[in-house]
């Protein structure tokens, strides 16, 4: 009895195999697929810190700040994400003589800097994490 | 299961199927003289191993890929050492139990620890150190001496050494501009890399040799400024190459059996003759588990375990394991790419450099593309050592898929 398990199990092992990397290739596929060529040059740019794949909406991995910056759900903003949560115009990050400066413009939820949720304009450091709804970026500015 | 839409789960979905496939089967063949112990630990260790990978996705931001790949392999060995010698394997699994600790503790120390770039002459003392427990210690098996016998646990001190050649290699061309200013610090580390390559020949273990010199120039060619040496160091390697041909017997019989190993079938070509005919009396789909010969060929749970597998799971189980361990270099040299710190980018392409070499060796040596030297297979052969290095390999791989940037001070 084990002999014929043995002769069916051979074909269903190789099958799975070949499913499992399958799968593999086709994940790594749309990861590839979705990627935003990484930043280049000394310009400071937000880095997503989420995994891309467990966001049901379009976003890049990275966005690149050049004088101002602005993101929300409405169409005039820099950055559009169709989140819910996150407000029409939600924060703008203003360039200042090398330095950047975020500002939340009034929005309903919220933006937190490492956890502390903003009230007025607030300089940005290297580093920074900036966090809207339960999307997560770090601020690069080297 | 057919559609488009494949969630991250997938592919952790499929290897779970796949063990409790496994395990069902070894249900059926016991199911007179059922061991249950044996059971307990081998669910146990596929619950483990369904946790970590979804553990690892939540504790890591890193790649998610390359555990689930590197379990993917351990699964079809395991398989396979257990269906040779159920006591073998039953070791094998309590080896992957220390593994997979291993592999979450150096993901740890990596990512907390913040000096490893600094450790140079550490690195190479230890490297020292190891090679003379080795000698010291070190007992005779298989034509070579690279085994320390600790309380009837055999270690192999050449695979952390192979992990130290790579911090070496890292620690020198990350701090590159600093040491640049001694004259001639990059002919020393030829030195130090040559001693080596010379120490692991008189233990006699040259696939070892192979593999470090492999991840060497590997890395000195990405590296090197000074491009003149890269073609020292080729010439200096087949010049050597070629006296040790002459000068070393043991050379020259792995050269003789690979040519033309027909006429040694007796003595010292029956390794790979056996081999081949258990590669080709598997066929497209294999013999099926438990009713081939493993047994005829010699080392078939070590350095022979592809064979071994290519007998009863088939040549698309092989193919399926090359391309297993292609993805995983892949995704390794895309690691090292998108970090930006310049010591995990070396580890990782190091790593990279190491599984994609010793994957080349051992499979090439047993399909007889190339000479035979032997080496284990990483994560499917059976090896204490062996498998705790590769998993502490895949932990540094997976803290060094992680961005490190912003954790380094700005001392630069």
């Amino acid at each position: 009895m084990f002999n014929i398990f043995s002769l069916i199990f051979k074909y269903i092992f190789i099958i799975i195999i070949y499913m499992f990397i399958f799968s593999i290739i086709r994940l790594i596929y749309l990861d590839i697929k979705g990627i935003n060529l990484t930043p280049t040059g000394d310009f400071a740019y937000l880095k997503l810190l989420n995994r891309k794949d467990t966001l049901p909406f379009k976003i890049d991995e990275y966005y690149s700040i050049k004088n101002v910056l602005s993101l929300g759900r409405s169409g005039g903003n820099d950055i559009i994400i169709k989140d819910p949560y996150i407000s029409k115009k939600h924060f703008k990050i203003v360039e200042d003589e090398k330095e950047f400066f975020i500002e939340d413009l009034g929005s309903a939820n919220g933006t937190f800097i490492n956890d502390e949720r903003i009230e007025d304009v607030v300089k940005l450091n290297n580093g920074d994490r900036i966090k809207i709804s339960n999307i997560e970026f770090i601020f690069v500015n080297r | 299961m057919f559609s488009n839409k494949i969630s991250s789960k997938t592919p952790r979905r499929f290897l779970f199927l796949f063990e409790i496939l496994a395990l069902l089967l070894l249900f059926i063949h016991q199911k007179d003289n059922f061991d249950k112990q044996t059971f307990i630990n081998g669910f146990a260790l596929i619950v483990i191993i369904y946790a970590s990978n979804y553990i690892l996705l939540k504790v890591s931001r890193g790649d998610n890929y390359i555990f689930l790949i590197a379990t993917m392999l351990v699964s079809i060995g395991a398989i396979m050492i257990y269906r040779m010698d159920a006591k073998t394997g039953t070791r094998q699994l309590m080896w992957l139990f220390l593994s997979i600790l291993i592999f979450y503790a150096t993901y740890f120390m990596l990512k907390y620890i913040k000096i490893w770039d600094k450790l140079l002459y550490v690195y190479i003392g230890g490297a020292y150190l190891l090679f003379g427990l080795t000698f010291a210690l070190g007992e005779r098996k298989f034509g070579a001496i690279n085994w320390i016998n600790i309380k009837g646990v055999s270690l192999q001190p050449a695979e952390i050494t192979k992990l130290l050649v790579i911090f070496i290699m890292a620690a020198y061309y990350s701090n590159y501009n600093k040491y640049k200013k001694t004259k001639y610090s990059s002919y020393l580390i030829l030195g130090i890399m040559y001693s080596f390559i010379a120490l692991l020949f008189l233990q006699r273990d040259l696939g070892m040799a192979v593999l470090m010199y492999g991840i060497y120039i590997g890395l000195q060619f990405i590296y090197e400024e000074d491009r003149k040496l890269i073609a020292y160091n080729i010439g200096l390697f087949i010049i050597s190459g070629i006296i040790g041909y002459f000068a070393f017997n043991h050379v020259r019989v792995r050269v003789e059996t690979w040519l033309n190993p027909w006429i040694y079938i007796n003595d010292k070509g029956y390794q790979i003759t056996q081999s081949l005919f258990a590669i080709a009396e598997g066929g497209f789909f294999g013999k099926g588990i438990g009713l081939g010969f493993p047994h005829f060929i010699p080392l078939a749970y070590n350095d022979f375990i592809f064979s071994a597998i290519c007998e009863e799971m088939g040549i698309f189980t092989g193919m399926g394991i090359i391309m297993l361990f292609m993805i995983l270099v892949y995704r390794g040299f895309k690691i090292g790419m998108s970090q930006w710190n310049m010591f995990f980018r070396i580890l990782a392409i190091g790593i990279s450099i190491l599984f994609a070499i010793q994957s080349i060796i051992i499979i090439g040596g047993v399909i007889k593309l190339i000479p035979l030297t032997g080496i284990t297979l990483p994560f499917v052969s059976y090896g204490g050592s062996s498998i705790v290095t590769s998993f502490m390999a895949l932990g540094i791989l997976q803290a060094a898929s992680e961005d490190m940037d912003w954790q380094v001070n700005d001392d630069e």
